[in-house]
């Protein structure tokens, strides 16, 4: 399965579940203006599952945004693959919870999550709590999360070469969002650009 | 690996276990079990306290009956009875020889391999280097050495009721500066309850000429140790501090809730390292030390710097986490540490680091190894106020599990507030590595020698930290608390 999530636009199923061999592609889109609590979980139920699941959240007024995902890994052999990518501006609040909880017997599993943010204004806020429950041995697990602001090298590259700098920022977030907005189509690609 | 090292490591696999478990025979006092106003003022009056110090106390015990014990570790620890525990034990003393110290207590610390005779260590009849030694047994210091040395140089490094007796002001100005009464519920137990520990104070400007450490041993049955250090480091000076424990065996938990205060002034540089060697209970479980304790460091000026580096191999339970708030600008902090966890043994620790001032940095390198039964948890929390302009943090987790009945868990809290500060966090879960096993056994090395050597190489970043004769000592632990993960 297949599916983009515009959060406050599409509702959202509370629980995924995958039967053996079964693969699920999702992404969850928060676009400005939205605040929201999204609990998403999946449970990768059958051998051989796997699961790739794309964030991305723009905040840039006083939205408060959380994403709780939990990702089960209840079988051997499953893998899951996550990426969030957000950026939060204003005075926002934006929280990533993830968890990943591999169960014991879930041997041979591999699961990999990253949340990278960038926060814009001194207002603004983002928490994150990645989190690895692991009762196998036999796993390959991994996480990442960073927070940043927009480098001050890359803009300056960019002006000295005569683009302004409202859009060298903008070219700056298109690039920190490009790998989360790749595979999301055309349409989807153009409501974030502007967006942006 | 030399030679008489391996062979004490293969001696110390054949005795099995755990070779600090035995008790010195020694006449004790002890106050009554339980804990009441009536016993708060009763240990505050063995220890001649002034009346500050009966309030500070009952304060802190008035405010630890509102709370609660906190359950939001990843452990599930033993229903603990404050009622049944004894909080004050000291060895007897005798008034024939106020000066000397029992032989008793100098034949257990030489076991344990402390150095307690300065001549001896001058003269270079002991192992360990140039170290200036707090020995604490159960409720009281019994030896602190060298203390001339450090005092011509003004360093003041003695038990913490010496301190409170000499340097009230000292003490009264940092006691609870770091770690407020009220923090939480061990460390308003202990605020309450707290018989020795050691108590260190730095000059401006001074450079400690040689290790200080502290080392706490718990002796006597039914009771808890609740010792309380307080280290103060002032402006430009330097000090490596050590501290080590163990325990006797026993079936019974027993309760270690300890404080460690350490404050950094501006340009000094505190550097403190723990390997903690508690009694972890046996195989099945039964036993061991419940090590609940609060440990905080404040850089308080400009460049400041501090450094926690731990190796936990002991205890049943561990609920640790060192942590550092970075208020001075362009002050500086980092965590290292490696726990270890087998047979039955449950460890929740980690850190936090509050960047407050502008330009602090932090680093946190944290190692899990978890085998048997065990659960290991790393839980961290990086805090960015939103002044800390230029705040730099990185940190990297790694969890090593070895048999499939074990956990190892990462519960890492990212705060930022700061658009101009960097934060970034990893972790990694993983087995052994199957080929570099394979390698080893290809050439004749024993399975549970290659674990030792694969785990030691996992923790080399850690463990290179380490002052010298503290590493060689941790090296073995971890070889020594893997033993019979196996197969």
């Amino acid at each position: 399965m297949r599916k983009i999530f515009v959060i406050g636009r599409d509702p959202v199923p509370a629980e995924f579940v995958l039967g053996p061999s079964e693969s699920l592609e999702i992404s969850l889109v928060v676009l400005p203006g939205v605040s929201c609590e999204e609990n998403v979980r999946i449970s990768l139920d059958g051998e051989g599952a796997s699961a790739s699941v794309r964030g991305l959240f723009l905040c840039k007024g006083d939205e408060k945004v959380t994403l709780n995902v939990d990702l089960v890994h209840a079988r051997q052999g499953c893998s899951s693959d996550q990426l969030f990518k957000g950026i939060a501006g204003g005075s926002a609040r934006a929280c990533f919870n993830g968890r990943i909880l591999v169960v014991k017997d879930a041997q041979k599993t591999r699961a990999f999550q990253a949340c990278h943010s960038l926060l814009l204004s001194d207002k603004a806020r983002v928490e994150a709590r990645p989190q690895l429950e692991i009762y196998a041995d036999d796993v390959e697990c991994s996480h990442g999360a960073t927070s940043g602001s927009l480098n001050p090298d890359e803009q300056f590259y960019m002006r000295s070469r005569g683009i302004p700098e409202q859009e060298a920022r903008r070219l700056q977030m298109i690039s920190f969002l490009s790998a989360v907005m790749e595979g999301l189509g055309e349409e989807m690609q153009g409501e974030i650009l502007s967006a942006i | 690996m030399e030679d008489s090292q391996e062979r004490e490591l293969l001696e110390g696999t054949l005795a099995q276990e755990y070779k600090e478990g035995f008790v010195t025979d020694i006449e004790q006092e002890f106050v009554p079990k339980g804990l009441n106003e009536e016993i708060i003022r009763t240990i505050s009056r063995l220890k001649a306290e002034p009346q500050w110090l009966l309030e500070f106390r009952l304060d802190a015990f008035r405010r630890w009956q509102k709370m609660t014990p906190p359950t939001w570790g990843h452990l599930r620890l033993p229903a603990i009875d404050f009622q049944d525990i004894i909080y004050y034990a000291a060895p007897k003393k005798d008034s024939d020889r106020p000066k000397e110290i029992d032989p008793a207590l100098m034949e257990t610390f030489d076991k344990l391999g402390i150095p307690l005779r300065e001549r001896e260590v001058l003269a270079g009849v002991k192992p360990r280097g140039n170290v200036a030694v707090d020995a604490v047994f159960d409720s009281v210091s019994v030896a602190t050495t060298f203390r001339k040395t450090l005092s011509e140089k003004g360093i003041i490094f003695c038990s913490f009721s010496e301190a409170v007796r000499e340097y009230p002001d000292l003490v009264r100005k940092y006691l609870a500066s770091v770690v407020p009464v009220g923090d939480n519920f061990y460390a308003a137990l202990n605020s309450a309850v707290f018989s020795d520990g050691s108590f260190c104070y730095i000059p401006k400007g001074v450079k400690c000429p040689m290790d200080l450490s502290s080392y706490f041993r718990i002796n006597a049955s039914g009771t808890g140790q609740f010792e309380r250090t307080l280290i103060v480091a002032d402006e430009g000076s330097q000090l490596s501090y050590m501290e080590g424990c163990t325990a006797p065996m026993r079936d019974e938990h027993q309760l270690h809730a300890a404080v460690v205060e350490i404050v950094v002034e501006a340009g000094a540089d505190v550097r403190y390292s723990t390997v903690q060697n508690w009694y972890p209970g046996d195989a099945q479980g039964r036993g061991g030390i419940l090590n609940l304790v609060t440990k905080r460091g404040i850089c308080k000026g400009e460049g400041s710097h501090l450094s926690w580096t731990q190796v936990e191999t002991g205890s049943a339970t561990t609920w640790k986490y060192p942590s550092t708030i970075l208020k001075g600008d362009n002050s500086s902090s980092e965590f290292y540490s490696v726990a270890v966890t087998n047979n039955r043994q449950m460890a929740d620790t980690g850190t936090k680091m509050i960047h407050i001032g502008r330009g602090t940095r932090s680093r946190i390198v944290s190692k899990g190894i978890s085998a048997g039964f065990s659960e290991n948890s790393y839980r961290g929390l990086v805090k960015v106020l939103p002044g800390a302009e230029g705040a730099r943090n990185y940190s990297q987790c790694d969890s090593l599990l070895i048999g499939s009945n074990c956990g190892a868990h990462t519960f890492p809290v990212i705060e930022n507030s700061c658009p101009a500060a960097t934060v970034e966090h990893e972790a990694t879960t993983s087995k052994i590595n199957a080929d570099q096993l394979f390698y080893c056994t290809q050439r004749g090395i024993p399975e549970e020698d290659a674990v030792g050597l694969i785990v030691n190489g996992y923790a080399r970043e850690v463990l290179s930290r380490l002052p010298m004769e503290f590493a060689v000592e941790a090296r073995k632990l971890l070889s020594l608390s893997l033993e019979g993960s196996i197969g």
